[in-house]
């Protein structure tokens, strides 16, 4: 397990984090999730040793993290990097070298990765003269081809086209299923929700949220219900005491209820207004849950 | 087990630079520079085109068998001393004239001028007016019927002994042409795979792979494999040229001392390695501050100027290897790498001067590798404007 303990980290006058707490487990994926400039890259830097924090700590399976334990770690930086002038699976297998793979291993598991990852063109062609799409896997597979123990990348699924996303979310399910911590930050967040065993959400610097979606959802409960009527443009739910309107859009509309409202009495009243198409409890998205908590 | 793996990234790096540099085409064009550029010294001076050989000069007479008698003299006297003097008589002043525009004799010598082109060769003029003052002497005492005995006495004087407080090498002036081969080679080296490891860390930074790099291995095992790969493959291309300059002076018989040479070559390798060791972190750590390489000119300049200099006082130093300047220039280690090795090759270096400029140099080139580490470290990740000395510093 990967522990962020009480991360903080100014740079000058700006504070990027202000006691930064979270974990990634073992065979998870985590989604890291937080508007531009929350500090998201600088808490993944700090995780790999690429930038120091000036308070807090970093642990993995419970002991600090040196420079060996730091070679099991994968990473995709946000700025991506590669020797354009190298090719491809010398590339993949010097990086895999660099972290102490030895030569035979690092070749086939670059060899390996090349294919699973669909990377097309020729693995003895410089990495420049690829596509962009074609480059950002061969970066994924820089990022997997030591085999780390955890992954931490940083907006990888930007600039991916569909077929992209498919291939990396299936590698990074395969990762976390063989056993790696996987962390990635996101402001795709339909796909976080996909994909994601828990979420960690960051704002200015601070932690606001973090958990499963079931978890963060039922800490954020709200009382929430969702009425589709046919033609009926009235506003007809004025006359239910503790239920008040979130949004509306033509015949639907989403009312927030207070506890001791019973939604059976809105249907009641919805049915004396118009022909009820619909009606059922809305469980908030990770998108209206972001809006929520940085709001 | 850690230091294993850690010795293991610096060589990888260290690998992977040198073989990516020797593949460089630059690096294929500076080899050829420099062997074209030795052989053409080596054969100049096995020619004798570079002052190796005595002098020969071509002078005009214009005149009666006095003048042409002077100049028979200076000729003669010339002869003495291992200079050859060639006397042209011409019958008038006119074709005298026309044959020093031509470049037939070096000067023109009447009853009563000396004259050249543009000026006359201070070795011809002594001989000449040697000659001329004798002829007058003679004619004085022929005029007061001194008797020859006397003459002959008068003028066999026992010349001067002459000596010197601290005697230059005999073959000093040999050496001399070795010394200058070997800090225009040392120069390029120094200055060329400098700036090649500058360049190496901009081109890291500029295509941002260095956050991969440094998410793998600690920056001072980056910057440790970069200046060794570099520094290797500049020290291998030194070997070959020397060996090359050495084997080409043998076979065209070069008026080198071939041990001269060796001894020379191996100086200039010692002192390379000395001076790289000093000036690569401070071009690691310049290249590094800055994200684009049109960047590089602009932080460089310092250590440009300083390699500049210091080559320039080196080469000022051949003909006076004992100035103030020399011995300083040869003491202090910004300059040391460049004008020591040159006083060591003319003998003027004395024992404590080596050994001083030798401490200063290597105890300097250590201090100043964690210096330029700290710096690279905290400014090789900031992409975007130049990053100030002092951020850099403050970083890490």
């Amino acid at each position: 397990m990967l522990e962020l303990v009480d991360l903080h980290r100014r740079f000058r006058d700006i504070v990027a984090l202000d006691g930064v707490s979270f974990t990634v487990p073992e065979g998870r994926i985590v989604g890291f999730v937080g508007r531009n400039g929350a500090g998201k890259t600088t808490a993944m830097r700090i995780a790999l040793g690429v930038l120091q924090a000036d308070a807090g700590e970093v642990r993995w399976r419970g002991g600090p993290v040196d420079t060996a334990v730091r070679r099991r770690f994968g990473y995709m930086p946000e700025e991506r990097g590669l020797y354009p002038k190298m090719r491809v699976l010398e590339q993949l297998v010097y990086l895999a070298r660099l972290r102490g793979m030895p030569k035979a291993e690092a070749r086939s598991s670059a060899e390996q990765l090349l294919a699973t990852l669909e990377v097309v063109g020729d693995p003895g062609a410089r990495v420049e003269s690829l596509s962009l799409g074609n480059q950002q896997r061969v970066q994924l597979a820089a990022a997997l081809v030591h085999r780390p123990e955890l992954l931490v990348l940083d907006e990888p699924f930007s600039g991916l086209d569909p077929v992209g996303v498919d291939v990396l979310s299936g590698v990074l399910r395969t990762a976390a299923h063989d056993g790696a911590a996987v962390v990635f930050s996101s402001h795709q967040l339909e796909l976080v929700e996909r994909l994601c065993d828990a979420v960690v959400l960051i704002d200015q610097g601070r932690i606001a949220a973090q958990g499963t979606i079931e978890e963060l959802r039922v800490s954020r409960a709200r009382n929430l219900w969702q009425i589709r009527l046919r033609d009926v443009t009235s506003p007809w739910w004025e006359v239910i005491p503790g239920a008040a309107p979130l949004r509306r859009d033509d015949g639907v509309v989403v009312l927030e209820l207070a506890p001791s409202t019973d939604p059976q009495r809105v249907l009641d009243v919805a049915r004396s207004a118009g022909d009820v198409l619909s009606f059922g409890p809305v469980e908030p998205s990770l998108q209206e849950l972001f809006r929520e908590v940085v709001s | 087990m850690r230091g294993a793996a850690d010795r293991g990234a610096w060589r990888l790096i260290a690998a992977r630079d040198f073989w990516v540099r020797l593949r460089e085409r630059s690096f294929l064009i500076s080899t050829l520079l420099n062997v074209g550029v030795i052989s053409v010294l080596i054969l100049a001076r096995a020619s004798g085109g570079l002052g190796g050989g005595a002098p020969t000069f071509d002078l005009g007479v214009v005149g009666g068998p006095a003048v042409t008698s002077v100049a028979n003299d200076a000729a003669a006297l010339g002869h003495r001393g291992g200079v050859t003097v060639i006397v042209h008589p011409y019958s008038d002043q006119a074709a005298a004239d026309a044959a020093l525009r031509s470049g037939s004799v070096d000067a023109v010598m009447t009853g009563t001028q000396l004259y050249g082109l543009e000026s006359v060769d201070q070795t011809l003029e002594a001989l000449v007016q040697t000659s001329a003052h004798a002829a007058a002497v003679d004619a004085v005492f022929a005029k007061h019927h001194v008797p020859e005995a006397q003459r002959e006495a008068a003028s066999q004087t026992d010349p001067l002994a002459l000596g010197a407080l601290q005697p230059a090498p005999p073959d000093r002036q040999s050496n001399a042409g070795v010394a200058f081969i070997g800090v225009l080679l040392l120069y390029g080296q120094l200055f060329g795979y400098g700036l090649w490891v500058a360049t190496g860390v901009i081109e890291e930074k500029a295509s941002r792979i260095v956050e991969m790099l440094l998410s793998a291995i600690r920056p001072r095992q980056l910057l440790a494999g970069k200046i060794i790969g570099v520094g290797v493959l500049g020290l291998a291309q030194l070997i070959t040229i020397a060996g090359f300059a050495i084997c080409l002076a043998f076979a065209t018989g070069a008026r080198f001392q071939t041990s001269t040479a060796i001894w020379a070559a191996l100086l200039v390798i010692g002192w390379f390695i000395l001076g790289y060791a000093f000036y690569a972190s401070l071009f690691a750590a310049a290249g590094s501050l800055v994200s684009r390489m049109e960047e590089l000119q602009n932080v460089i300049v310092p250590i440009n100027l300083t390699i500049l200099v210091s080559f320039i006082i080196s080469i000022g130093s051949l003909q006076d290897p004992n100035s103030t300047l020399a011995i300083v220039a040869s003491i202090l280690p910004v300059s040391s790498a460049l004008a020591m090795p040159v006083r060591i090759v003319l003998g003027a270096a004395t024992g404590w001067q080596i050994a001083l400029s030798l401490t200063l140099l290597i105890g300097s080139a250590v201090a100043l590798v964690p210096v330029g580490a700290r710096l690279y470290a905290g400014a090789v990740l900031r992409t975007g404007s130049r990053v100030k000395l002092r951020d850099a510093w403050r970083a890490a």
